[in-house]
């Protein structure tokens, strides 16, 4: 790992134009992700960004970070894969809503339990932007969309409560609302040694509802260091977290303050006492041969 | 728009030095939506955002030659994280075809906010140079709002169409 030395949030930044809808929340999460990564100061090519597919998922492509934009749902497997593999780099993992808790629903569980060091960005636009509008696990009950035109029938996934409920080290929620506090909330969730999940409130402007822009969610929009929460209180957290939907509570829900080992940090010591008792490599072949 | 200002306790130099952070984030911004327009095949509201951004950048140069010339190179001792969005349009205000009049009322509705973060900060100002600069700033937030104004009055008269009248019905199948 090299020494983190003075970078600015231009030096984060892509030539590759985005081509996302003019006013997209999204704009505001790659800024908020230039600025983290700034204040963090590692060079770009010890950062490895990956993401799924949606709109939101483009985002790795506006960065200069090492980037892989993957498959539909299976940015958390790869991004698993990727840190294991090489440790040493800062892993950032992100997507859509529909990426996250749809068809990628069941690798966060498995994320969250195994405790790699990886920070996922979830862009939550309570719908699928990139194939035009049909309904998402966060939309609410009752949402018109061209896959529900009579009305969703469904709850919506919350997903504040879903990863505190599996565990998560840190959870935290931001949006553009606050664009310094969405840099410092990322920042923060980045330095968690562990793994770690902020839910972005990124209005979709061309598919999303009226209450969802950032006029609608200012309007119901709290800070929960001016709740006096305290994010190491994690039944709190998760009673906060069950107002998803309802009120927009921005700033970090939990941050566990004794962090548990990391999968990561077990590998590494296990590969360290194994080695112990190992054959030299030239003996590997005998276990192979019979005596 | 959030602040993280002790108003009370702010000195000249700290003031100088957030008007300019504040400038700084409007230009930002008015050149991102320049690019998002150029992006999207919409020139005239690129060319207004970039007038818009020009405009920004010589006042918050202005502002940092203040700064220099009263407190040469003394180390800014405020953050960027202070400030958001006092002056700069809201992330969503770009839209894709945008006409030049919508463009020219998002700057002009962020004029507005900026002129009242301005005031609603004057009551909790303490130092008597650090108030007359919020006035003086005030007031040119005011002047901005009268040149955007004249720029809206220069337009063709509106269609009166919204962006609904563009949309094509469902056909019959
Ligand atoms: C296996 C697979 N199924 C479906 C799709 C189609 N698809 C692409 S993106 C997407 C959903 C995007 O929604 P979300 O993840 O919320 O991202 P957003 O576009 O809203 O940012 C879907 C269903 C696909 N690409 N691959
Ligand atoms: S469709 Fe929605 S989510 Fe996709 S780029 Fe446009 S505004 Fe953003
Ligand atoms: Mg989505």
């Amino acid at each position: 790992m090299s020494a983190t030395c003075e970078f600015q949030a231009k030096d984060y930044k892509s030539d590759l134009k985005p081509i996302w809808c003019p006013g997209c929340g999204d704009y505001s999460v790659v800024q908020g992700i230039y600025r983290a990564l700034a204040a963090i100061g590692r060079p770009p090519h010890e950062v490895a960004f990956i993401s799924g597919i949606g709109c939101s998922s483009r985002i790795p492509g506006y960065t200069t970070a090492y980037g892989f934009n993957t498959v539909h749902g299976r940015a958390l497997p790869i991004a698993q894969g990727i840190k294991l593999a090489n440790p040493d780099l800062l892993v950032l993992a992100a997507g859509g809503d529909g990426d996250g808790f749809s068809i990628g629903g069941g690798h966060i569980a498995h994320l969250i339990r195994r405790n790699i060091d990886i920070t996922y960005i979830v862009m939550d636009n309570q719908i699928y932007g990139l194939t035009k509008g049909q309904l998402s696990p966060t939309s609410q009950k009752g949402r018109t969309t061209c896959t529900s035109p009579y009305g969703s029938l469904e709850n919506p996934v919350n997903p504040l409560l879903y990863t505190l409920a599996y565990g998560a080290g840190f959870v935290a929620q931001a949006s553009p609302t606050d664009l310094a506090g969405m840099a410092a909330i990322i920042e923060e969730a980045i330095r968690y040694p562990g793994f770690a999940f902020v839910n972005v409130q990124s209005p979709c402007v061309t598919y999303g509802e009226e209450a969802q822009q950032i006029k609608g969610l200012k309007a119901i929009s709290a800070s929960l260091k001016e709740l006096g929460h305290d994010p190491a209180d994690r039944l709190a957290a998760m009673d906060l977290a069950q107002h998803y939907g309802e009120k927009m509570h921005l700033g970090v829900f939990y941050r566990n303050p004794e962090p548990p080992p990391t999968y990561d940090a077990l590998i590494r010591e296990r590969q360290v006492q194994l080695s112990q008792g190992a054959l030299p490599k030239e003996r590997i072949l005998d276990l192979f041969i019979k005596k | 728009m959030a602040a993280r200002i002790d108003f009370a306790s702010l000195t000249l130099k700290d003031a100088l030095d957030l008007a300019v952070l504040i400038e700084d984030e409007a230009k930002e911004r008015y050149e991102d939506f320049a690019a998002q327009m150029d992006q999207h095949r919409t020139p005239e509201a690129a060319k207004f955002f970039r007038l818009m951004a020009v405009n920004e950048a010589k006042h918050g140069q202005e502002l940092a030659e203040r700064r220099g010339q009263l407190f040469g190179d003394a180390p800014r001792t405020v953050t960027r994280a202070q400030i958001f969005d006092v002056e700069a349009p809201d992330f969503d205000e770009a839209r894709a075809f945008m006409s030049p009049r919508q463009a020219m009322k998002a700057a002009l509705a962020s004029e507005v906010k900026a002129q009242a973060f301005f005031v609603a900060a004057l009551p909790a100002l303490k130092d008597a140079k650090v108030r007359a600069l919020f006035e003086e700033l005030r007031d040119e937030e005011v002047e901005h709002q009268a040149l955007v104004k004249a720029e809206l009055a220069k337009l063709p008269p509106d269609s009166g169409l919204s962006d609904d009248d563009f949309v094509d019905e469902p056909a019959a199948q």
